[in-house]
């Protein structure tokens, strides 16, 4: 225990000592006030808030997951090179004791580094508001929108499958399926699959002189006293001429039709562009006490004449503070974290078999897929589809085995100030930390062990 | 657990990444190093030396054979506590200081913060380099490097030193303060192995041995044996008349044997501390290395002795040097802390006439190829200019000559 810690420290003396972080601590301690200065956004200040945290936070993250890969590198090539490890490993240190040594030492550099920056960033979002000439109205929608954990509901997805069978059955007794479908059955689900998302999206418009209602069980602010925000975008048929759509709207407990007693319901009326994101505003203790909400749209004949449609993925959105911005931001960055933490581990792997210049390579090239993996793993899946088992059951987990940065990037979260919950930061964990960073050790471990350090290969 | 080091037909064969150009690098190899004892394995460059000890190290791993160091396997922690070793060039991380690349050693045999630091100071005291321990070690000349890399092969106290050409880059003081470091830890039932082709090195330290040529083992044996000329004798005699010259010649050609009379002269090793030790009382700087003969306190007490008594009674000893001349002058060391016995040990040898250097050219065991006979040529003419750079300049160069190479940085 004590040589890890030893070489621990070491490691930690050599990126500093080195000069490795110098660079990376400069070029992050003037770009951020830079980017703070210069970055203005879409002009309000919430814009520009975004854009400094997420510019911000994913410079930040970028520059450390170079170094990393580069210290964790280089820490352990350069044993080999300089031969160090000749005088390391006849001490009584075992070579997995070396490798953790390396490892921890990597780690502490970064959560050192992490942790002064992501202390910058805090700093200068936190203070921004103060130094930037705002009015009331946008100070209090960073107050609302950016400032604030907030979790999101999504409308349960409406059970369509019987719809779409009893559909499926009407159309082929008429003959009214298109030509081709029941040749195949991967025609005949493709052909149900677009069947159910028309359906759902049925579900999901009104006609002029229509009401659509959405409820929400689980609502659970932290704060009755604070908001909660009723998010959605219009779509419509037919483009209204003025691009307006007239919506009446009522949320609040509606189960209690009638009786005086009990929450409150909030009657709202607005115009608003179609195709663009619009919160409402509602005081939170529309919220029943079991924390039941409804939501309701009505369709006002008396303006509109096209149907309104909420969009399947977006269209509609209950949002309500569930935690603080400190405590989200903290979760972020712990997202960061488990990321330098697989890159350190990788960099190992790579260096316990390979030099410098490619291990570095071979890191970097898995660091960048690592930030597109959704779009990789998307293709892999529609190429699989038509390819043979054997290709998708090989390939397919190596490439979910790639690090998935991309789809677990905390700005996403951090931009419309989404609650990040624990519950997503601990499964971040288990995989990147428990699993893949996990195996890249014992990969890196059984290498090292097997290694025979005086060789030298040409 | 009969030798320290033992090797059953321990061979390394290197080839390519195909297979092909094999190099047989150590090859069919037999050692059996006593404990207690200074094994010198010899050999000319690519003999296979540096090899065998990375093999008993574990660094590399044998093609075939075993080998047995101090009774188990070297990869094993409790082992590796008890070996020190020295690499044939001391690598060492450029961006530590002195002092803290002491401690990382240290670290990595988990000694206690308290002993580490006692340690670590004997030892900068030791190999003279207190006054620049807080340089990073990447600025180090090589011989500097050296010292500390020596440093860091001691600072467990080892019961098993490995030193792979120790002496390479040292100024003459500090080979000269190894060897006699090698001899105090032999005193102590230390058993040292060290690979040198460094002949008069080996030949001061080792009790035993071998010569190495193309992996194998040419010859090995006693130094002593393997060097006594059985028919000649030297015989030395403090300053005797002219007359008394003549009549033992006489004496000698009635045997019928032959007989040449010159006067012993210093080694330039002497001579060369000397000077150094002139300039270091004239205190001029130097931000090389302070070369004393201090041995760390901690590697001169013997087994038993606990007391701090008996810590500063145990001198270092060396096997010549054994005459005690009251010391004659003071201090020399400007990093001095308090133990003037060591530096007495120093200028007692300085003062004392030169030691019997073995005649040139003995060092013949049957089977040795070439180069080693090339080297001995190179020693025979640095003798030779030695010789007469000290006949003729001896005694005007007293005084002035410490100018110059004041350290070895
Ligand atoms: N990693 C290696 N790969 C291939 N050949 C090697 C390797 N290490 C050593 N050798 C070869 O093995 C032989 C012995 O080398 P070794 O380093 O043991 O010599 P040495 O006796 O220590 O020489 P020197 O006096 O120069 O230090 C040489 O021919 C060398 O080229
Ligand atoms: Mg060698």
């Amino acid at each position: 225990m004590r040589s890890i810690w030893a070489v621990a420290t070491n490691t930690l003396k050599q990126a500093l000592r080195m000069k490795i972080a110098v660079v990376f601590v400069v070029l992050l301690l003037v770009l951020l006030p830079a980017m703070a200065i210069s970055m203005v956004g879409d002009g309000t200040l919430k814009g520009r808030m975004q854009t400094f945290i997420s510019y911000g936070l994913s410079l930040t993250s970028f520059l450390l997951c170079l170094l990393t890969i580069l210290a964790s590198t280089y820490s352990l090539t350069s044993e080999f090179e300089q031969k160090q490890i000749y005088t390391v490993l006849t001490k009584p240190v075992r070579r997995f004791e070396l490798l953790l040594g390396k490892v921890l030492g990597v780690i502490l550099l970064d959560i050192g580094l992490l942790g002064l920056f992501s202390a910058l960033i805090y700093g200068i979002t936190i203070y921004t508001p103060r130094f930037v000439k705002a009015g009331e109205a946008e100070l209090l929608q960073v107050q609302n929108e950016f400032f604030t954990a907030r979790a999101g509901l999504i409308p349960a997805k409406a059970d369509v499958g019987d719809e779409v069978e009893k559909t499926y059955e009407r159309l082929e007794r008429t003959g009214q399926l298109p030509p081709g479908v029941t040749d195949s059955k991967i025609g005949r689900e493709n052909y149900k699959n677009a069947l159910a998302s028309q359906i759902e999206l049925g579900k999901r418009a009104a006609a002029p002189g229509h009401e659509l209602v959405w409820e929400f069980n689980n609502v659970k602010p932290i704060d009755p006293n604070e908001s909660l925000f009723v998010r959605f975008k219009y779509d419509v048929s037919m483009n209204p001429p003025d691009l307006h759509v007239y919506g009446k709207w009522l949320v609040g407990d509606i189960r209690q039709a009638g009786s005086r007693v009990g929450t409150p319901v909030y009657p709202f009326e607005r115009r608003d562009l179609i195709r663009t994101f619009y919160e409402i505003e509602v005081p939170a203790d529309a919220v029943a006490e079991d924390g039941y909400l409804a939501v309701g749209f009505f369709n006002d004949p008396r303006f509109n004449n096209t149907v309104v449609i909420f969009p399947l993925e977006d269209g509609l959105e209950v949002l309500y503070k569930a935690d603080s911005f400190t405590a989200n931001f903290f979760r972020g960055v712990l997202l960061v974290f488990f990321r330098l933490v697989l890159l350190a581990c990788l960099g190992i792997f790579a260096s316990s078999f390979l030099s410098m210049p490619v291990a570095i390579l071979l890191c970097l090239i898995v660091f960048f897929t690592g930030t597109i993996s959704g779009f990789i793993i998307e293709s892999f899946d529609y190429l699989s589809k038509n390819a043979s088992s054997l290709c998708s059951y090989t390939i397919g987990p190596i490439i979910r085995l790639l690090p998935q940065f991309d789809k677990f990037n905390p700005t996403k979260f951090l931009l419309g100030g989404r609650l990040l919950s624990w519950s997503v930061v601990a499964k971040v964990a288990g995989l990147m930390i428990f699993v893949k960073s996990a195996i890249l050790l014992l990969l890196a471990l059984v290498i090292f062990s097997y290694r025979e350090i005086a060789r030298i290969t040409v | 657990m009969e030798y320290a080091i033992e090797t059953f037909s321990l061979t390394k064969v290197f080839s390519d990444f195909w297979g092909r150009q094999k190099v047989y690098a150590v090859d069919n190899l037999n050692l059996k190093i006593n404990y207690n004892e200074v094994f010198g394995l010899l050999g000319p460059n690519g003999s296979g030396k540096t090899t065998t000890l990375k093999v008993l190290l574990g660094l590399l791993y044998p093609t075939k054979g075993k080998s047995i160091v101090l009774g188990g396997d070297s990869s094993d922690p409790k082992i590796n506590a008890r070996i020190g070793f020295l690499p044939e060039e001391s690598y060492l991380y450029k961006y530590l200081n002195a002092r803290e690349t002491l401690d990382f050693y240290g670290r990595l045999f988990g000694l206690g913060a308290k002993v580490r630091k006692m340690r670590i100071e004997a030892l900068l005291d030791m190999v003279g380099l207190r006054a620049v321990a807080n340089r990073p070690v990447g600025t180090f000349s090589k011989g500097m490097a050296r010292r500390i890399g020596l440093a860091q092969a001691l600072i467990n106290d080892p019961d098993l030193l490995i030193l792979d050409e120790p002496t390479t880059g040292l100024d003459p003081i500090g080979t000269r303060q190894i060897k006699d470091l090698i001899l105090q830890l032999a005193k102590r039932g230390k058993t040292v192995l060290l690979c040198s082709h460094l002949l008069a090195d080996v030949e001061d330290v080792c009790d035993r041995i071998a010569i190495l040529y193309g992996g194998k083992i040419q010859a090995k044996g006693k130094v002593k044996e393997l060097l006594q000329q059985t028919n000649k004798r030297q015989i030395t005699t403090g300053s005797i008349s002219d007359r008394s010259v003549e009549r033992i010649k006489q004496i000698v050609e009635n045997e019928q044997a032959e007989c040449t009379v010159t006067s012993p002269m210093d080694r330039l090793e002497t001579f060369f501390i000397k000077t150094v030790v002139a300039a270091q009382q004239q205190a001029q700087a130097t931000s090389g290395a302070v070369s004393t003969t201090k041995i760390g306190d901690f590697l001169t007490s013997g087994p038993r002795a606990g007391s701090i008594l008996d810590k500063l009674v145990s001198a270092p000893v060396s096997r010549q040097g054994s005459s005690d001349k009251p010391a004659t002058t003071e201090e020399v060391s400007p990093v001095e802390t308090g133990e003037s016995e060591p530096d007495r040990q120093l200028l007692s040898k300085l003062t004392e006439p030169a030691e019997p250097v073995p005649p040139e050219g003995v060092v013949k065991p049957e089977p040795v190829e070439t180069e080693t006979s090339q080297q001995e040529a190179e020693k025979s003419i640095l003798e030779q200019l030695t010789e007469r750079h000290t006949s003729t300049d001896r005694d005007e160069n007293q005084g002035d000559s410490h100018k110059g190479d004041a350290g070895d940085a």
